[in-house]
């Protein structure tokens, strides 16, 4: 695809007729320069409350000043949002390695991997439920043209949240699968066990019954007792993570909400453009008519209906002097 | 690289180098260009938070953002960017043009930037509309301009070849290409803008036109769309083309609200054969087969919705939350096609258009004057059959007969002049401007011994479905170019251009308008031939009625002229 590059042209014309023009400019600067710069911070600042306008300016340089502003509040708080997906994205990375090595067959209880997948899955899930409650105030009610820059942000970052959200659930349910054949597996073992014991205790009857009986149990007892202490960690687990799975279903229904449907009519261009002008109009409606209402209001008949029958008691009052 | 991905990387190379939150800022027309191809998540991707156009611009100062301006150069535009330079509301200022600038217009735009705030003015040429992968258009608003002579309203005139020419210079800049140009002699617009792109091809932008040459030229066809009329007039039975000859579509969207009753989502729907699968694989197919494939999507649908009914454990809920998206998005769907397709239906009953279609295609397609007559006489005595269908069957009768037996022709006329809808002279002025006397090619195939033989074995193998039988005259046209036998005393090449080899890239553009049929014929085309490939555009996307109008239009002009 063919482009051509107009720039270089654009900027040889520019710098010739800024040559042209500085004469008739520099001179009105000395005068005009500084105050015309200080009133349109002045008016830019009373115009929009939430934004910082600095003007650097100098006087001495012939080329044209520039108003460099600060952005509004808002978007602080959308860099924040985007800095907690990037973490809780490194911190995912970390979890899946963690699974790995909890599911590996190990000689020690794993305690250890245990509780730093606890930790993880708790640090994530606050993250991306923090970030999602961020989302939700970042949305503004003013119909102006930031509030749509807003909102566009807003989607844009719903549908990161969302992916975010809905690959973390995917690896919660596939540890938690592999998590529940390993602890068959292992119920399997003491199973396992006791049959083997059960077995011996059928070919030795005769004599030692009683003893051995009672040493069988024991041992039994002891199996049991392990077997369900390990039932019971993995039964916490467990429950532990179908929370956090609950809690981002949560999660991902309000923000299927913000979410686009791409393909659909909402996901066009054209689309939105109209959309965009005629709620701004409604808007402006909207105000106009809460004007009017408010002109006409309640509150104004009160106040005059009040002094009219303060007037009438007045006189009223008076009267009743003249009389008696 | 098809048309639809060439625009795509217009837009893409435009956002990519330019980091931080945006704002794109469009004109009317380059709104079009960039909604047929990209959507507002594609947007959302690339950091571009707010769109405007450069009419409706407030004084809201947003100095944390970077303008993208994406305009075509027209005066009006740059006036328009010449005002917001000098007041700047962003950060930075990037500038894009769908065509080529002219000097005069870069200096007012130097000159008015005393801020400095541009830092880059390109010139990308997506200049038109590309609605599929092999078909685009202009959507030029006063399309009828291509009927008068230029001597009628040379203003007009000039506008309709200038943006024309411009559209069509884009299209093969975009492909990088330099083709040599042939027109179809009879039409008078079709030389005029043949020679306008030769000459900005050749002459005035010769350096930028200057790409690689390849062993075989490519080509570019201008031809009239009067030498083909019966296709526009045609009742369409494929999916694309007869939901536009039906309800209507614009930029591939398809405006529901005054149809009947729709659900509140599917009063406006999209229809893009790059974003839906199940448009793609169904667009060309005929309107049985459709009914047949949208039913077999409905039963899979209801399979996974009665699946989703089903949640018992905590993993079937899990499941079900981890599918939503795609269900959902599923649901959307089916209904947008469900809906379309009973609209239609309803439609076909309402207006009894099987009955009228099939006397449409025998008159298009197959012989017998009597028989014609007398069918097309009970049809226009039917009363359940709506005006416009009447109006149609009469033209095309005419066209068809016209010279056969010219007081059976009056009689129909007459007939038709108690419909209100009928402006009288229609039928006469149509066979004015499209008559066989004004056409080059062979329509009909009765001109030509080989078509007429062919024609007739046509006729006796019987046609598959008689309500696609007719194949537009475009069909031939491609044919010929593929052997090389287009004839050069129907279709003359522009000045000394000579035409290397056959061509393996051909751009035919259809003054007037293309319809969907054709744009049909062309892709099926391609896909069957991947030696040769075609590209089809035209000033609009016609339908019976844009014709009809455009047709009425350029009567009452002349006949405002005349008197």
């Amino acid at each position: 695809m063919a482009t051509r590059n107009r720039t270089p042209l654009y900027r040889k014309y520019r710098d010739a007729l800024r040559s042209v023009r500085v004469p008739t400019v520099s001179s009105s600067y000395a005068n005009g320069g500084p105050s015309s710069s200080v009133e349109m911070a002045a008016a830019s600042l009373l115009k929009n409350p939430s934004y910082v306008p600095l003007s650097t300016e100098d006087p001495t340089n012939s080329s044209a000043h520039t108003v460099i502003g600060l952005p509004p509040a808002w978007v602080d708080l959308s860099e924040e949002i985007t800095v907690n997906i990037q973490n809780a994205k490194r911190k995912m990375v970390e979890l899946s390695k963690v699974h790995e090595r909890a599911l590996m067959p190990s000689f020690g209880d794993g305690k250890e991997e245990h509780h730093a997948i606890e930790e993880l899955t708790l640090e994530i899930t606050n993250l991306l439920k923090r970030s999602e409650k961020r989302l939700m105030k970042l949305a503004s009610n003013v119909p102006s043209e930031d509030s749509s820059v807003r909102k566009n942000v807003q989607r844009s970052l719903a549908s990161d949240l969302q992916n975010l959200s809905m690959e973390f659930r995917k690896r919660q349910n596939n540890y938690l699968k592999r998590l529940r054949q390993l602890k068959e597996g292992q119920d399997g073992a003491p199973d396992f066990g006791i049959d083997l014991n059960a077995t011996r205790t059928a070919s030795h009857e005769d004599g030692e019954d009683e003893f051995e009986d009672v040493g069988f149990n024991d041992h039994q007892m002891s199996q049991l007792k392990k077997s369900e202490e390990f039932t019971r960690e993995r039964e916490k687990e467990i429950s532990q993570v179908v929370e956090s799975v609950n809690e981002l279903a949560q999660i991902m229904k309000d923000l299927s909400i913000l979410v686009i449907d791409q393909g659909t009519i909402v996901d066009r261009i054209d689309y939105n453009i109209q959309n965009v002008a005629s709620t701004v109009e409604e808007g402006y409606k909207q105000l106009q008519k809460a004007e009017r209402t408010q002109k006409k209001g309640g509150m104004v008949m009160c106040a005059t209906v009040l002094v009219i029958m303060c007037f009438v008691m007045l006189v009223l009052l008076v009267l009743k002097e003249i009389i008696f | 690289m098809t048309l639809v991905s060439v625009v795509r990387d217009y837009i893409d190379r435009m956002l990519q180098d330019i980091s931080g939150m945006k704002v794109l800022i469009l004109d009317p027309l380059t709104v079009s260009i960039v909604s047929v191809v990209y959507s507002q998540s594609d947007l959302l991707k690339k950091e571009v938070f707010l769109v405007e156009t450069v009419d409706n611009m407030s004084k809201e100062s947003m100095s944390h953002l970077k303008a993208v301006y994406f305009l075509r150069p027209s005066s009006d535009n740059i006036q328009k960017l010449r005002r917001q330079l000098a007041a700047p509301r962003f950060a930075e200022y990037h500038l894009f043009f769908s065509n080529i600038l002219k000097i005069p217009q870069i200096q007012v735009l130097a000159d008015s930037d005393e801020q400095e705030v541009v830092k880059q003015v390109q010139e990308f040429y997506a200049d038109f509309c590309a609605i599929d992968p092999y078909h685009f258009t202009l959507n030029i608003n006063a399309n009828h301009v291509y009927m008068l002579p230029t001597v009628a309203d040379p203003h007009s005139s000039q506008i309709f070849c200038d943006r024309t020419v411009d559209g069509i210079a884009a299209v093969f800049l975009a492909l990088k290409k330099r083709p040599v140009i042939r027109y179809q002699r009879t039409s008078d617009i079709a030389k005029r803008i043949a020679q306008e792109t030769a000459k900005l091809m050749y002459e005035q932008e010769s350096g930028l036109f200057d790409f690689r040459r390849t062993e075989n030229s490519p080509l570019l066809l201008v031809i009239d769309r009067r030498d083909d009329p019966v296709t526009p007039l045609l009742n369409q039975w494929t999916y694309q083309a007869m939901v536009h000859e039906l309800i209507g579509i614009e930029d591939n969207k398809v405006d529901l609200r005054n149809i009947g009753k729709v659900p509140k989502d599917q009063q406006e729907v999209v229809l893009s054969s790059v974003q839906d699968d199940f448009f793609k694989a169904n667009m060309y197919e005929n309107f049985g087969d459709l009914g047949m494939n949208i039913k077999r999507m409905v039963d899979d649908f209801q399979q996974i919705a009665k699946s989703n009914q089903h949640i018992q454990t905590i993993e079937d809920m899990a499941k079900f939350v981890n599918n939503y998206p795609e269900y959902r998005r599923m649901h959307g769907n089916v209904s947008k096609h469900v809906t379309l397709v009973t609209e239609m239906s309803r439609i076909v009953d309402e207006r009894k258009l099987m009955l009228v279609s099939q006397t449409e295609q025998d008159l298009a397609c197959n012989s017998g004057q009597a028989a014609a007559l007398e069918v097309v006489s009970n049809l226009l005595n039917n009363e359940s059959v709506s005006d416009i269908d009447r109006l149609r069957l009469i033209l095309l009768y005419a066209l068809r007969y016209e010279k056969d037996s010219p007081v059976h022709l009056m009689q129909l006329c007459n007939k038709l002049s108690r419909t209100a809808k009928y402006k009288p002279g229609l039928v006469q002025f149509l066979l004015k401007q499209a008559g066989v006397d004004k056409r080059t090619g062979d329509l009909y195939g009765n001109r030509d011994l080989l078509n007429i033989a062919r024609n007739m074995a046509r006729g006796l193998k019987g046609a598959e479905n008689v309500y696609t039988q007719h194949q537009p005259l475009l069909l031939q046209t491609m044919e010929s170019i593929m052997k090389g036998r287009l004839r050069d005393v129907d279709y003359p090449l522009v000045g000394n251009h000579f035409q290397q080899g056959r061509p393996q890239e051909v751009v035919i553009f259809i003054v007037g308008g293309t319809t969907y049929e054709e744009a049909r014929t062309v892709a099926l085309h391609n896909a069957a031939n991947p030696g040769t490939r075609f590209f089809l555009g035209g000033s609009v996307v016609l339908n019976s009625k844009r014709f009809l109008k455009d047709l009425e239009e350029v009567q009452r002009i002349s006949k405002s002229t005349s008197v």
